[in-house]
């Protein structure tokens, strides 16, 4: 339990370090070039592995039905607006706002597909993110005033 | 650097970071969906080589207009391109782990604890080549509020999810 507690985490680490390393190199080039190169090497590392361990064309992928396949162009876009914000507002700040957005719709999605969910934890959980966005936000006001 | 940027950012940067958010959840829903019919693996694979065509078409529309603001800035340093590797790397963890006793929720708490944990070392030391921003008692603040929301959710919200 405790590895898989340890591969959780590190899950959330490599994802920060992901971001902070496509952040620095669309400084030098741009968000969009820098979420290519993101997705060309991980295309890379996946098809090495693939071809070493088995399981890169499964017997039932051609079922999916064909908006599955849409993951990835939502990830350029994921990847370079990432990009862009890290470099601006920092890494909290992104990690904070990304995350947020992602609960948010997260709720409302479970309430389209009609998931069972507890209304009381969904309710007070977006309160607290939106307060502690608004939060985040006040500080800005104080900081263009200067 | 943009370090004057990282002090005093546009509304516009937390508005677009907060709908990335957003995209991330039908992202998450469209790859699980492929991961079905296929592995984690698959779907992954799949979702960033559909990506890498996604970004030429998108970089030959608009790279006229999205000229990269070089000339003050150096270089990107080799081991800003391997990105990629660590966002390959979260997959397989992630999907180990969330079928491990520790299930979806488990894994979006440790992973969420994981990523704040970083950020603010990133943040705080400045690292990998990224403005240094000194957290203040604000952003601790609304991490803390932030962070205690999505534990609702994730843990007790989406109920069977």
């Amino acid at each position: 339990m405790t590895v898989f507690v340890f591969l959780a985490s590190l899950g959330g680490v490599l994802v920060g370090l992901s971001r902070q390393l496509n952040g620095r190199l669309s400084i030098s080039t741009t968000p969009l070039i820098a979420s290519f190169w993101n997705h060309a090497v991980g295309f890379a590392v996946l098809t090495c592995l693939g071809l070493f361990i088995g399981g890169l064309f499964p017997q039932r992928a051609a079922e999916a039905p064909w908006y599955a396949y849409l993951g990835g162009p939502i990830g350029v876009i994921f990847v370079a607006v990432g990009s862009w914000a890290i470099a601006r507002i920092g890494a909290v700040n992104s990690a904070l706002l990304i995350n947020g957005g992602q609960m948010v719709t997260g709720v409302a999605f479970a309430y389209i597909r009609a998931v069972p969910a507890s209304f009381w934890a969904n309710a007070s959980g977006i309160v607290l993110i939106v307060g502690g966005m608004m939060v985040s936000r006040g500080r800005r006001k104080v900081d263009r005033s200067q | 650097m943009t370090i004057d940027a990282a002090r005093n950012p546009h509304p516009i940067y937390f508005a677009g970071a907060f709908a990335t958010g957003g995209l991330l959840t039908f992202m998450v829903h469209l790859n699980g969906e492929l991961a079905r019919y296929g592995n984690p693996l698959f779907s992954s694979w799949t979702a960033h080589g559909t990506g890498i065509i996604a970004a030429v078409i998108l970089l030959l529309l608009i790279h006229r207009r999205d000229t990269p603001t070089r000339g003050n800035t150096p270089k990107a340093p080799l081991w800003a391109y391997f990105g990629g590797i660590s966002g390959a790397a979260t997959v397989i963890l992630t999907s180990t782990a969330v079928n491990s006793p520790l299930g979806l929720s488990g894994t979006l708490a440790l992973g969420l604890a994981g990523q704040v944990v970083f950020s603010a070392a990133a943040d705080s030391w400045g690292l990998f080549g990224l403005p240094k921003r000194r957290l203040d008692t604000r952003d601790v603040a609304a991490l803390g509020l932030v962070v205690t929301g999505a534990a609702l959710i994730i843990l007790f919200g989406r109920g069977a999810a």
